[in-house]
This record gives structure tokens, sequence and C-alpha cells, in this order.
């Protein structure tokens, strides 16, 4: 097992490598880069951006690029966003914990309300709780996030319940601790909700599924001719098998913590990563894109590890060597 | 064995056909996609025919009683707005001339599946007046022609990406998982290189590559082609997981002792058990990919106008003076969500119906 | 142009003698100082360095700190003077003598003195090191200005040539030598005052000082107890004691907060309007309407006859690049531009349509008496027919004389969902004269790279942010220029109009008499309008809604409504 972490970890650094190539890549391929936005300033002479573009070495071709700036990471140096002027750690940094906060609650929210929620539809299957509340996962799966957003700050704002977008209200800072703590939490309801909802139908019916599935296994067959009581049946024997590809799925969640909804922020107002990647990606801004890549890459990387582990500890029949 | 498998898919459709809601989505879904085929002759107008000055008219009246109160055949009037004080388009009947509600009318040609070139439609009203079933949007078309040809592409646009993703992911993942060692390292890797950058600013990046003078069925082959690129090691990880809890299995370990080969294993055993999850990600998949071309939409990067489609057409309700004195325009997202529910249900109805584990009892 | 000063002096003056009496015993007791004012952006600002950055969005952060020596009157828009008190300029209106305020202090305490104008200029500004645009306007046929010391007060500017935009280009912000000028040596300036600056570290001399920025979120100014500018009864400015921006990406949001009392401000879009406009009363805020904006959209055509160096092919088909040359073939293009339509569907009814290049805001300059062009589809034809495109074989589809389809892509840029409208109106009428058109959106980079370097486009809709100082278009109108969109960077003015217009600005930019420089600008708004490089086509309404909080509001379509900001303070 120490081995085979070692060695999955050992593959990071090619990995990453490949990624935030395909990243330099994909912004490349795109014709023009972020200064041809200048270029529309009446104000600002071609020279100034070709000084620019040299400074960046955005004349070369992408090899050479991509080259500059692998020699500048192994430094620890993740260069300068071109829009903000200040190096790419530091945008970053400024926005790391809002995203981190907004995604941990949404993984918490959607975790914890389509786990049961699979199990129980799973156990009364076809039953009318079933169909509802399986009803009641899709709506949330087929409205659009960035229209269910203004439709709840609408009747947030309408109904005066809950702050519409934003993290924090003007007077914060004034606020003690537990004061802090809600202000903060309603803030979280509405992004929250909105990018839960989606996830919730998948993860529901998957463990639905799973459960379903295990529930018609022989040995939970087995288990209940011995007599064994039904909670213990379903929530000991057949749950610990039907959660096992929930894992999997969980792993990978690890890095939707940095990537940031950029739709939902937006809308919501929500100081996080995503609003900013975006507009990364659509001014072609390279190096805060490719430093974000690399973060998240980082973090994905780690979560499938531990999602393998995790695998091997709940399903002891999967070996690594 | 091949006769064997044919029964089973026998017994599965026996078993589906008690599963009515199942059956329904079933026929709905038919019938949605019907309607997308033969959206010409159903839609009264062409998806781009507007009418500037009923620039968000709401649902035609359709009246079927005359001024005396007796029955008659449907007739709606002429419309026409004036902006008030407040700028809000004050909507008001002509009540002088009466159009009536005609069936099998002519209209604007169309064309069905390249075959049929026709110019009748199903219902219609005289030219002169217009007939908003679902409202019009900002420069007068008829919102439930937009939403007909919209399914056109919606409703295909998921299912081809899925598909394509999950052949890919199939095969990727079964290999994978089956075979371990080094080509599962290289095979999970490359799924994780591309899964590593969030998928929708990857779909953005990789957008932004084929910008270039694209015409809308191109867009509409690249959205997909992205699409399924993004989505198939999402498919594969998994199957990949499932493959190697399986591949320990007495049923695999017995078909590898009696010497049947790798591929054969996989096809046959591996696969098939990974049909439940297959359907259930399906089903679920499809609206991602709707919805996921409606974000394009929004940032003006999915399908353009004034091609239709239930992504763009509800991109367009993105604002409060829409949900607060047009809320037809929301209609579109009704639509999506019946889609999703019937792909659902669908999937439940096929998942108990074909699952082999079934077969055992 | 001593004359402004002499005028505002003496309205001073009267105003002060008029409120004098009544002032003294109020000074001790005045009311006006306390409250905050909560304005929302769209996005964060993405330096808070005014030299490096020139965004709108820092533009809009850092103008309450930065000042430069003139500004720009938010209702007449003269200019005025600000920390400059006055100035004297030489025969040949080449020589600027200016007398700076001796009483502006710094953030920090330090007194703003001439040294702090000429390390601005010499540098900052025309430091080679630093990327700063702001080098280009103060360049003139690549000689820089001449910044000198006379003493502790005087700063002396020596021009190459007369240019009389100069007054108004003098609003560049001023920046603090001795908080700076270290920081250049080190050659560090292109990243100092990022986004990471400790708020307090930010020093300037205006009305606010910033207190705390909160990234996508908010950024607080408080109020600067030492600003220099006092009110009519001696009393320091600014009164209100915060400012927060609150930044709201998405419009419909800001105007959700707008309702719920969150912000103050609201700039308003046509759909708005009937929202807003029913719940003035109850909302104690009031809309006011000061007319067309300045945000202009256009439809140009390629008309550049350059061959692509690397392909050795033209860069417009030869046969399309005759049909966007010919004057006609745009007039016909004109008037099947449905201005009434696009205002009604997209502005809600509250727009204007836009004939000349500048907009009917711009005041002085605008010249209203140019060639109209109304929405006729047949007349559109006919003027088609008449140079030999009309539909040859009755297949719905125009020809030119050698039979080729009228066809051409025509780009918009993606991220304006306003535009892309605008655009479809368009095209379907383009459509109605049997052309084909391949309708795209693109993202802005893509497609100014076209614009601007690649040249492979045939006709694109966009939009510049016009201004009142018609020189500062001159990258646009120029034929040399690189914004000269449809064929940019000539060597010589390809037609004899593009050479009257190269004139015209030449002429301009050197003639310090306004009314000379006016007809010469009008002739050159004539002229656009005539041969249309830009078909213009809708000015929104600049509307906007503010809270009835608020005294000495002076709202206009040039300045906004908090152009006055150090004087508006909250009713009590």
């Amino acid at each position: 097992m120490a081995t085979y972490i070692i060695r999955r970890l050992f593959f990071l650094i090619p990995l990453l490598i490949i990624m935030s190539f395909i990243g330099f890549l994909a912004i490349n391929l795109a014709p023009g880069n972020y200064f041809d936005t200048l270029k529309q300033n009446p104000q600002i002479s071609r020279e100034t951006i070709s000084e620019y573009e040299a400074k960046y070495h955005l004349d070369k071709d992408v090899f050479t690029q991509y080259f500059y700036w692998l020699v500048n990471v192994s430094k620890f140096d993740f260069g300068y966003s071109f829009a903000y002027k200040i190096p790419v750690i530091k945008i970053l940094k400024l926005r790391l914990f809002n995203t981190f906060i907004l995604s941990l609650s949404v993984i918490l929210f959607t975790w914890l309300i389509a786990i049961p929620l699979g199990i129980y539809c799973a156990v009364n299957q076809h039953k009318f709780s079933d169909r509802f509340f399986s009803f009641l996962s899709f709506i949330g799966l087929s409205i659009p996030n960035f229209f269910f957003t203004l439709l709840l700050l609408y009747f947030a704002s309408k109904t005066g319940i809950l702050p519409s977008g934003g993290m924090h209200s003007l007077g914060y800072e004034d606020l003690s601790g537990f004061g802090k703590f809600i202000d903060l939490s309603k803030h979280l309801v509405i992004p929250t909700v909105v990018i839960g909802t989606s996830g919730i139908a998948g993860l529901q019916r998957l463990m639905r599924g799973n459960m379903l599935e295990v529930l018609r296994s022989q040995y939970v067959m087995a288990a209940r001719a011995k007599g064994l009581s039904e909670n213990r049946v379903i929530y000991v024997h057949a749950l610990r098998n039907a959660i096992n590809p929930m894992v999997t799925i969980f792993g990978g969640s690890l890095s939707g913590l940095l990537s940031g909804a950029a739709l939902t922020e937006i809308i919501c107002s929500w100081p996080g990563l995503g609003s900013l990647m975006l507009e990364a990606v659509r001014s072609q801004d390279l190096f805060l894109f490719a430093g974000d890549l690399l973060m998240t890459g980082f973090l994905l990387i780690i979560g499938y590890i531990l999602a393998d582990i995790l695998l091997a500890w709940v399903d002891p029949r999967i070996q690594y060597q | 064995m091949k006769k064997k498998s044919y029964s089973q898919f026998a017994i599965g459709f026996k078993k589906l056909r008690k599963h009515k809601l199942a059956v329904f989505s079933f026929y709905l879904l038919l019938l949605l996609y019907a309607s997308a085929v033969f959206a010409g002759f159903l839609a009264p107008y062409h998806y781009d025919n507007e009418k500037r000055s009923l620039s968000y008219n709401p649902p035609t009246k359709i009246h079927f009683l005359n001024e005396d109160g007796k029955f008659t055949k449907p007739y709606i009037y002429e419309m026409s707005y004036k902006f008030d004080e407040f700028y809000n388009r004050i909507y008001t009947e002509d009540k002088s001339q009466k159009y009536k509600l005609n069936f099998f009318i002519r209209g604007d040609k169309y064309s069905i599946l390249g075959l049929i070139n026709s110019d009748i439609h199903l219902f219609g009203v005289d030219p002169k007046a217009r007939l908003y079933l679902l409202g019009a949007d900002s420069r007068g078309r008829d919102l439930f022609s937009r939403i007909v040809y919209g399914g056109q592409i919606s409703l295909s646009i998921g299912f081809v990406a899925v598909f394509i993703s999950l052949i890919i992911g199939l095969f990727v993942g079964g290999i994978s998982g089956y075979f371990k060692g080094k080509t599962d390292t290289i095979l999970m890797r490359l799924c994780e290189i591309i899964m590593v950058i969030p998928g929708f600013y990857l779909m953005l990046s990789l957008r932004s590559i084929f910008s270039y003078s694209l015409n809308s069925l191109q867009i509409y082959f690249v959205i997909v082609c992205i699409m399924s690129f993004i989505g198939w090691p999402g498919v594969a990880r998994i199957v990949r997981g499932m493959a190697l809890s399986l591949r320990e299995r007495e049923f695999v370990l017995a078909a590898r002792a009696l010497g049947v080969s790798n591929l054969k294993i996989i096809a046959r055993h591996i696969i098939p058990h990974t049909f439940s999850y297959i359907v259930v990600s399906v089903s679920l998949a499809i609206p991602g990919f709707i919805l996921g071309e409606s974000a394009l939409s929004l940032l003006g990067l999915g399908i353009q106008d004034p091609y239709a489609s239930w992504g763009n057409l509800l991109s367009e309700s993105m604002a409060i003076a829409q949900i607060k004195f047009h809320p037809w325009i929301l209609i579109p997202g009704f639509f999506i969500f019946i889609t999703v529910m019937a792909f659902n249900l669908l999937g439940d109805g096929l998942r108990d119906a074909f699952d082999p584990k079934m077969n055992i009892e | 142009m001593v004359k402004p000063i002499k005028c505002s002096i003496f309205l001073l003056f009267l105003t002060f003698t008029l409120f004098s009496a009544i002032a003294k015993d109020q000074e001790s007791k005045n009311s006006k100082y306390s409250g905050r004012i909560v304005l929302s952006t769209t996005s964060d600002p993405k330096s808070f360095n005014p030299i490096v950055a020139k965004e709108t969005s820092t533009g809009t952060i850092t103008n309450p700190i930065f000042e430069g020596l003139t500004t720009t009157n938010g209702v007449t828009t003269e200019v005025e003077p600000n920390l400059a008190q006055s100035w004297e300029v030489s025969e040949d209106g080449k020589t600027w003598t200016f007398y700076l305020r001796k009483d502006v202090k710094w953030f920090d305490g330090k007194v703003f003195t001439s040294d702090d104008v000429v390390f601005t200029f010499n540098q900052l500004i025309f430091n080679k090191d630093i990327s700063t645009s702001s080098r280009d306007i103060f360049t003139i046929e690549g000689k820089p200005f001449k910044v000198e010391k006379v003493d502790e007060f005087t700063v002396k500017f020596t021009l190459p040539t007369k240019f009389a935009p100069f007054l108004r280009s003098l609003g560049q912000e001023i920046l603090p030598k001795h908080l700076l000028s270290d920081v250049v040596e080190n050659g560090h300036f292109n990243s100092h005052w990022g986004l990471d600056t400790k708020p307090g570290d930010l020093i300037g001399t205006g009305p606010f000082i910033l207190e705390s920025y909160l990234p996508a979120e908010r950024i607080t100014f408080k109020r600067n107890p030492n600003y220099w500018k006092k009110d009519k009864e001696g009393n320091r400015l600014p009164y209100l004691d915060k400012m927060s921006y609150v930044i709201v990406q998405n419009q419909d949001v800001a105007l959700l907060k707008f309702q719920e009392g969150e912000i103050d401000y609201f700039g308003l879009r046509g759909q708005d309007f009937p929202i807003l406009k029913p719940e003035e009363k109850k909302g104690n805020f009031t809309i006011y309407n000061t007319g067309p904006a300045f945000g202009t959209n256009y439809l140009i055509f390629n008309q550049n006859t350059g061959i692509n160096p690397i392909t050795g092919k033209p860069y417009v088909v030869p046969a399309k690049l005759k049909w966007f040359t010919n004057k006609k073939f745009r007039k016909a293009v004109a008037h099947v531009i449905d201005k009434e339509s696009i205002i009604n569907i997209i502005m809600n009814g509250l727009g204007f349509p836009q004939d000349s290049s500048m907009s009917p805001s711009s005041g002085f300059f605008y010249n209203p008496n140019v060639a109209k062009y109304e929405y006729n589809i047949k007349k559109a034809r006919a003027i088609l027919k008449e140079i030999g495109i009309f539909d040859r074989d009755n297949d719905g589809k125009a020809e030119d004389a050698d039979g080729n389809i009228i066809k051409f892509n025509l780009f918009t840029n993606a991220n304006n969902t306003q535009r892309i409208k605008i655009s479809n109106i368009i095209r379907k009428d383009l459509e109605r004269l049997g052309f084909t058109i391949n309708f795209v959106s693109l993202e802005f980079n893509q497609l100014v790279s076209k614009l601007d370097s690649t040249f492979a486009w045939e006709a694109i809709i966009l939009g510049l942010t016009g201004g009142i100082e018609p020189h500062f278009g001159n990258n646009v109108w120029q034929s040399s220029g690189h914004l000269h969109m449809w064929y940019p960077q000539q060597e010589t003015p390809a037609t004899a109009w593009e050479a009257e217009i190269d004139k015209i600005y030449n002429q301009g930019v050197q003639e310090l008499d306004n009314n000379k420089r006016k007809a010469l600008y009008d002739r050159w708004q004539e002229i656009v309008a005539d041969e249309l490089p830009f078909i213009y086509t809708v000015l929104p309404a600049s509307i906007f809604a503010v809270r009835n909080k608020f005294g000495n509001l002076n709202p206009t379509s040039y300045g906004g409504a908090f152009h006055n900001l150090e004087e508006i303070y909250i009713k009590k």
C-alpha cells in the first residue's frame, strides 16, 4: 500500500507537467492573446503592446513559452497575471479560502442529503416516497444553475429572508464571532443550495442503484435467511458494499473544492475562484489559468489517491501492488 | 450463448412493460423526439420568422365563443402594443377582425430530415395575424415554434454526446480495471489529465479554439465533440473501479480458468455488470449536456441565434424583467425538466428490467 | 484659457457673498458630515496603480484617491483647475506654466509639490521600463513633453507642437514621489500598488482614502479629513464619512440589491425601467434620464486592400472588397439598420438612433447636421441595383454584376449579449436584401486579433466608448491609426476622404481656437456620415436611479450621478 501511494505521488510530477501543458496549449491554440484586448484601447500604442508581448514571451511559440514558465515554476514562481499585474499566487490566495468554504459547504450538503436519500429510496423502492424524493432531486438537476440562482435571489430579495448575494454583510467586521458565523452561513445558503441540488440527483440515483443491487445479492439474502434484523442487513451488510463505488466519486469531487462554479459564483457575487477562472480563460490570462490548473490538478490527484486508499479500506477484495 | 442473451432481452422487455411510469416516459420521449423530427410540420412558423412590432407578445388568447356567447370555431384577434408611462408593453386586441384557427394551413417552407419538403403546417392562422401559443420572444418570434425546433438540437445533443463518451468510457474503463498494472496506470493517468482541468473551463477553452467562423451546424458538432471529450474519463474511472472489484469475483475467475479470452471476459462479464450504472449515468448525463449547452449559450458561445436550442432559449430568461413581465420565456425550462424526468424514469425501469442479477431469482 | 477660471471665481464670489451670512453661525454645527454611500461596480479593479492599469474597473476605484492637475467638470464638460490652481500659456501655445495649489497634502501628511508632478511625468510616464498607456497621450510624433520644475509650486511643460486637448489630458493622476522613487529605482513599479497592497499604503491626495478591499466583494473608502477642497462656507469636503463599492457582476442582482436598499445607485438598462419606475416613491429614489449615453454600436466592413505577406493572398477576397469599398453598398446597408426596432426591442424603447460619430451628449463638438439613413428596405434594394447587386436568378440570393453571391461573415463579441441581439436584427435585415450572412460571436480578444493583426474578417459589429474630446479618437480616425478598423495603419490614405479626415485631425489637434476646432470636427462628422466607414446604430439612454437621501446631486450623462462626489451629503 505504501509503495503504491509513493508511486502515485511520484507520477504526480509528470502528470502535472502534461496537464499544465494542455492548459497552455488550449489557451495558445485559441487565436489571439491577452494583450489583444488592449489593442482596442485608442490610447495604447502598438509599441507598448509589443513590449508587453515580448516581456512575457508571448511572441514566441507555445513550447518556448511553456519552457520559460516551467523553469519559473520550478523556482516556485508561478508568473504574473496579465490582467492583475501581481503574482498569480497572490491573486489565488485572495480567493482560495472563499471557494474552499463554499465547496466544503456544497459537498457536505450534497453528500449528507444524497446518500441517506439514496438508501431510503432504495429501501422503499417504488413506494410513493421513493418517487417523491426522486422527483424532487430531478428538479434540482434539470434547472440550469445560473437560472436557479437568479430565481432564488429574486425570491430571497422579495421575502427578505436571505441576503441577495455576496459573502459578508456590510457591517460584518463589527459582528461578534457567532454573529459572523450566522452572517456567513446566511450568505452560503443560496449558492450551496443551487450547486448542491444539481449534484444531489446524480449521487442519490447512484446510491439508490448500488443499494438496490446489493440488496438483491446472495449474501444479503443469506444474511436475511440467517434471521438478522432488516436494519442490520441494510445498514451493516448492504450499505458497506453499496457505498464502495461512491468512494471513487467522492475522491473526484475533492478537485472541485478549488475549481469553483463560475456562473453561480458570478450571479451570487460569491468572491471565489470560479469567476476569476472564467475571466482568465476568456481573456487568455495565461499564467493565471495555468497556475490555477496546477493547483486544481494537484488537489484532484490527491483526491484520487485518497479515494483509492478509501476504496481499498472499504472493499478488502481490492489489492494494490 | 447468443441465444440466451436474446431471451434475456425478451424477458427484460416484458418486465419493462409492467413498469408503468417507465412505459409512459418512453412514450413521452418518443413523442418529444417525434415532434423534433416533424418540427416543421408541428410549428406554425419557421424558427426565425419574426414580427418586430410584436415584441414579447403574451400567449395569444384563443376565443371559442363569439360575441353572443355561443360556441364557434376557435378564432383569435390581431394584437398591437404601446408603451405605457413605465415603458411597459401594453397589448390590446384589435376586435375589428377575427382570424380563424385553421388546420393544415400553408405557411413557411420547411423540410423534414431533408426528405420531405412542404409548407403545410398542422395549424395556424391567416398571416395577417399571429398565433402565439406560448407567447413571443423579443423579436416577435413564436416561442412554441422555437421550442419545437429547439428540441432538434437539445434532444440530440445530449444523446449523441453521452453515447460517444459512454462507448469510449466503457472500453477504456473496462480494459483498465481488468488488466490492472501498466495499462491501468497509463489509461487512468490519461483520464486524470483530462479530468484535472475543470470541465467548464476546458469546455470554454476548447470552444474558443474552434471559434473561427463556424456555422451553426459546425458549432453543434464542436459542442457535441467537446462534451463527449470531457465526459468519457468520468465514465471510464467508475467503470474501472467496478471492474477492479468484478475481476476478483467468482464468475470472472471461473471464466478465466476456463480459458475465455480477456476481451470476451470484459465484453461478456465485466461490462454487462456495469449496466445498472450505465443506465443511471446515461439518464443523468443527458440533462447535464443539455444544460451545459445552455451555459455556453449564456456566455454567447453555444448554439447561436437564430437557431434555437432549449438551452439558448432558456438563457434568454436570465433577467428579472423576463421573470416579472414575460414569464412565458421560462417555458423552455419546463421542456428540459420533462425530458430529464422522462429519461430518468425510463432509466429506472430499464435498470430494474435488465439488471442481470434479477435473473438469479 | 484663463476664462473658465475667472468665471468660476466670479461665481464662487457671488455665492459666497450670498451665503456667508447664514454660513457663519452654522459652521460649527454643520450637519452635513457623516453617512455612507454604497455603490456597485461590475468587476474587481485589476490594480490600484493608476499609471499601469487602464481598465475602467480600476479607474472607478482609483478616481476618488488620486487627482490630476486639471479636471473636467461633470456638468459643463469644461476643463477646470484641480491640483493646479492656475496656468499660463506662451504665445506659441507650446510652453505651459502651472501654478500648483499650496494647501494640498498627501494622505501621509507630506505636502504636495512640483517634485511630485515632475516625478510622475519624467520618472513614471516617460519611463520606458514602466508599461503605461499614458505615455502615448503625452507623446506627439514620437516626442515626449518636457516637464520641468520651476520652483516648489510651479511646473513648466514644453510641448513639441501645439496640442489642443492638452489641458484635458492633464487629468492624469499625480503620484507621490516620496513613496515611489525607491520603487521605481528597484524596478518594481509595474507590480507596485497591486491588489495585494495594504489599503493604508495607497497614498493619494483625493477626497477618499482606501480603507479595505475584500476581493470580488467590496471596496470601502473613508473620508480624507485633510482634503484641500472646501465648500462655499469654507468647510472641508467631502461630507460623506464612508463610501463603499459592492462588486456585483450580474446586473440583475445589482438591481435586486438596489431594490432592497443595499446599494444607493443603479444604472438602468431599458428593460429595468418598468421594474423600477413604479417603485420610485416606495423605494425613496429618483430615476434620472440624462439622454444619450456615450457607448456606440456600429457595423464596419473590411476595406483593407492589403495583401497578407505570409500567404501572398489579399486580406479580403477581391470580389468582396469591391462591394465593401463601394460607398453605395455601405449606404444601402445603412438603410436597413432598423434603429427604431432595435431601440424598442433591445432597449425597451429607451434609446436613441445614432447618426453622427459623436454622441449627442458630447456637447460642444457634436454635429447634429449630418446625413441620416432611415430604415427603408426598398430604397436599399434600389441603391444596390444601381451598382448591379440584385437577385439575378430568382433564387432569393442577391448577386453582383460578375455573378458572385453576396455572402460574408459577420462577427461580434460574445461577451455582450445586447450587441449580439442588435447584430441579429441587423443580420435578419441584411438577409432580406438577399445577402447570405454567416453570423458568429467570438471572444473579445479573438475578435480584436482579427481586427488588429490577421485582418481576416469581412464585417464586424462592435462598439467604442466615446468621449467629449474628438482628438482622443485619433487612433481610430487617422488612416495611420491602428484602430482605423476598416483599414488600419495605412502608409498613405487609401481614399480622398480619409486623406481629408487625416488633415482635419492634424489641424484640429493644433488649433487652439475652440470655434475653429469645432468647425473642423463638424466637417469630420459630415464626412463619416456620408462615407460610412462606421455604420452607426443606436445609443442607449443613460438612465440611473439614485436614492433621494443625497443632497447636492446634479446628474449628467457625461459625469453620471456622482461627478461631484465630494460635495454630496446625506440629507437629514
